[in-house]
């Protein structure tokens, strides 16, 4: 019996160290965590005096940004610093999903790097991390690039979308619909779909066929893809930007939303998807397109060059559809990388240079080179891009999509959590028939105003 | 437990392996005490000394991370600007969001798979490899059962999650012998996916689990054995009748290690599910990683992982007790 006894001495000994240990907590707790409301952040993160000179001592900038764009922005480095020669540039990479969690502390620190991917302009000026960037844009010039390149760098009152400048970006991304020209052939598709109607029809002719009509991978949230292509016409690129920018009042509960999810929902329920649509991940649906099986494949420019690689000439790309025929066009395209300047960066001048050589002729050349849509003015050169590469056409259609001004930001990146927490798992459900198309609408909008505590 | 290793907290598993170690010599050498405590009350302040180090480093990493948790967990806190005073509000959000409850509830359902069948298989597995007469092939069979656990939960579910794609080992498995209509993409399909992550603990906790009842029947004196066949017991009235009781302790052990496995699980579902599909696999560690590094949520993911905590001690003190009770 001698355990027994020790044992409940031990019990009361370790109750009696919580009850000490919450006693110490209790007393932590008076003081929040957090830095102290700081004064004078306005004043640092808001620079009037600004310079387009950057003089000839040597500087030495810090980069931050995600393994992804490691090739893009080391040519962009060096071509940057081969035209100043007093600048190094050193630049450090995370694994791209790691920069969501550590960018915040990054923008935070003591010492920040010069230049960051700024992944929330909404985050970084609430708390004065980040520099506004007006006075080098009337400096350099900025805002007469095309406004639709520049407005998801705005914010004004802790809502992005319009406002003042915040980052500027090295390129962009391009969404919409890849499809094997072979199999589109067999379809009977000799142009491309004008409506949303017409492209139902080519992928119930697949369907048809054995094929499978859109190779969308839900793992990990490609089910999103054809709900916002389509979202974005049906709702417009403008509301769908605000609701992505979390402007006050915004909703995704509206009719025009659920019609773009009763779309989805009535392709899945007609077997136009794959059948372990929940199961595929990205690297899946890529293996599911190239085994030449697949139609239609709603994705983005990353893939373009590993589709030259694996379907060489094969593959082409078009902007979904508008609802109606002879609809705008939009699309899904932020960011390659925008690149912000913290407050506390000492060298604001130099990095400012840095932004404003992205839109650069050589900058523009560097970002398709390595799949990116150029930053920059439709009067500059175009760049060239290789012969029968897929890209030609996502280029072009990124043209197409920049004169609609239907450049939309992703909906997966309204706020921190929203992928995660309710796209992922909410377009799951819809996907495998668990969820409405009202509940799915309705689901995300519950988090998004949770998340925003609305 | 005895009065020298007073500072072990009760979950402490190592401490426990050792202690139920120390435990069997210190009986086979009753009467030792009196010279023990004597020498204890001189060497005491000696032994803090040589502790504090360890005791140290215990404050810093250990103590100080809970006492803070604790107290963000008061608070709306995005981790770098201000913090807002929230009293029990993110309490009160873990037991009334349904989805937050869900995840504690997968938790629970996962203990099936990481503590019951990873210990049934390893009593089984332990009681046969003892009858093992060949040391090579005992060591063989040893090495086998322990190879998951020296490898990294992350890569383990990574390299599961491949063979349960849907043109994976296990469909393939299936369709060989004949049981194509059970084929299914089993990470994605939402009655399965929770056992089918289940499975990789599963697979994870048995080798462990027979290492350490393997430890123990060997010190099981094999005379019992003997006595018992010479008797006319059977294998299995000598597996009730000696082999379990003699593994009270290694079975204790087992549990403990395991249940917590289960109920503060991350790794393995974080790789291979990330909560999905909707948010059938979802569990309390990946949803307080999400909340605090993909939400910024500080305060709530805190208040999440305190309840967390609370629960693991509510499920594992009485099993302690009720392993430790003779």
């Amino acid at each position: 019996m001698q355990f027994a006894e020790s044992s409940s001495r031990l019990t009361r000994r370790a109750v009696l160290g919580a009850i000490g240990a919450l006693s110490v907590a209790g007393a932590a707790a008076c003081s929040a965590p957090g830095p102290a409301a700081s004064s004078g952040g306005a004043a640092v993160s808001t620079p009037t005096a600004v310079s387009t000179s950057i003089g000839t001592k040597p500087v030495t900038l810090k980069l931050y940004d995600g393994q992804g764009l490691k090739a893009v922005d080391d040519a962009l480095i060096a071509a940057f610093t081969k035209k100043y020669p007093n600048v190094t540039v050193t630049p450090t990479y995370d694994p791209d999903n790691v920069t969501t969690q550590n960018q915040p502390r990054q923008l935070a620190s003591a010492t920040p790097p010069d230049l960051i991917r700024v992944i929330s302009v909404t985050a970084g000026t609430k708390n004065n991390l980040l520099t506004n960037l007006d006075a080098y844009a009337t400096a350099y010039g900025w805002d007469q690039l095309p406004a639709s390149q520049l407005a998801q760098f705005r914010a004004k009152s802790g809502v992005a979308g319009s406002g003042s400048l915040f980052a500027k970006a090295s390129g962009f991304t391009m969404t919409g619909l890849y499809y094997n020209k072979k199999l589109a052939q067999q379809v009977g598709m000799t142009a491309p779909p004008a409506s949303v109607t017409d492209l139902t029809a080519l992928l119930s002719k697949a369907k048809a066929a054995g094929l499978t009509g859109m190779v969308v991978a839900n793992k990990e949230g490609g089910g999103v893809f054809p709900y916002q292509l389509l979202l974005n016409t049906s709702m417009g690129p403008e509301k769908v930007s605000q609701w992505v920018f979390n402007a006050p009042g915004a909703t995704i509960a509206t009719g025009e939303s659920v019609a773009a999810a009763k779309q989805v929902d009535e392709w899945s329920k007609a077997g136009y998807f794959p059948p372990a649509v929940n199961a595929l991940d990205a690297t899946a649906a890529d293996a599911l397109f190239a085994s030449k099986k697949g139609l239609f494949f709603p994705w983005g420019n990353w893939d373009a060059a590993n589709l030259d690689k694996t379907m060489p000439e094969q593959v082409g790309f078009i902007p979904m559809p508008p609802m109606t025929a002879g609809g705008k066009v939009a699309a899904m395209s932020d960011a390659a990388t925008a690149f912000g300047i913290p407050s506390k960066s000492p060298n604001k001048d130099a990095a400012a240079a840095f932004l404003n050589f992205l839109s650069s002729d050589e900058a523009r050349q560097i970002a398709v080179d390595n799949g990116f849509m150029p930053s920059g003015l439709s009067t500059q050169a175009a760049p060239t891009i290789k012969a029968g590469s897929v890209l030609n056409d996502v280029t072009k259609a990124f043209s197409t999509v920049s004169a609609d001004a239907g450049q939309v930001p992703f909906v997966q990146n309204a706020t921190a959590g929203i992928s995660n927490q309710a796209w992922n798992p909410e377009s799951q459900l819809l996907l495998a028939g668990k969820s409405t198309p009202e509940q799915f609408v309705a689901n995300v909008q519950a988090k998004y105003e949770d998340e925003l505590k609305r | 437990m005895s009065t020298v290793d007073g500072l072990t907290a009760p979950v402490d598993v190592a401490d426990e392996v050792a202690s139920a170690s120390r435990r069997r010599l210190v009986r086979r050498r009753a009467g030792g005490g009196a010279t023990r405590s004597a020498l204890g009350r001189k060497a005491r302040w000696a032994g803090w000394l040589f502790a504090l180090p360890a005791l140290v480093m215990y404050a810093v990493f250990e103590l100080y991370p809970i006492i803070t948790a604790v107290q963000y967990s008061f608070f709306d806190w995005d981790g770098v600007s201000v913090a807002t005073p929230a009293g029990l509000k993110n309490y009160t959000r873990v037991f009334t969001e349904p989805q937050l409850l869900a995840s504690i509830i997968h938790s629970f359902i996962l203990i099936i798979f990481f503590t019951f069948l990873p210990v049934l298989l390893a009593l089984v597995v332990a009681s046969i490899v003892r009858e093992i007469k060949s040391k090579a092939l005992g060591a063989t069979a040893r090495t086998m059962m322990f190879l998951p656990q020296i490898i990294p939960g992350a890569a383990s579910a990574i390299a599961w999650t491949w063979m349960y794609s849907p043109n994976g080992a296990v469909n393939q498995m299936l369709g060989a012998v004949g049981l194509a209509s059970l084929q299914r993409a089993w990470l994605g399909d939402f009655t399965w996916a929770l056992p089918a992550v289940g499975i990789i603990g599963t697979w994870l906790a048995t080798g462990l689990c027979t290492l350490l009842l393997m430890a123990g029947i060997g010190k099981i004196d094999t005379s019992l054995y003997e006595a018992a066949s010479l008797d006319g017991a059977n294998r299995i009235q000598q597996f009730r009748a000696i082999t379990l009781p003699g593994l009270r302790q290694e079975i204790g052990v087992c549990i403990t290690i395991t249940i917590i496995a289960a109920l503060a699980s991350f790794d393995v579902v974080f790789m291979s599910t990330q909560g999905g599909p909707g948010y059938s696999t979802q569990v309390p560690g990946v949803q307080v990683y999400q909340l605090a590094f993909t939400e910024n949520r500080i305060g709530q993911s805190s208040a999440l992982a305190v309840v967390l905590s609370i629960i693991v001690l509510a499920v594992i003190l009485p099993i302690q007790r009720f392993f430790r009770e003779k």
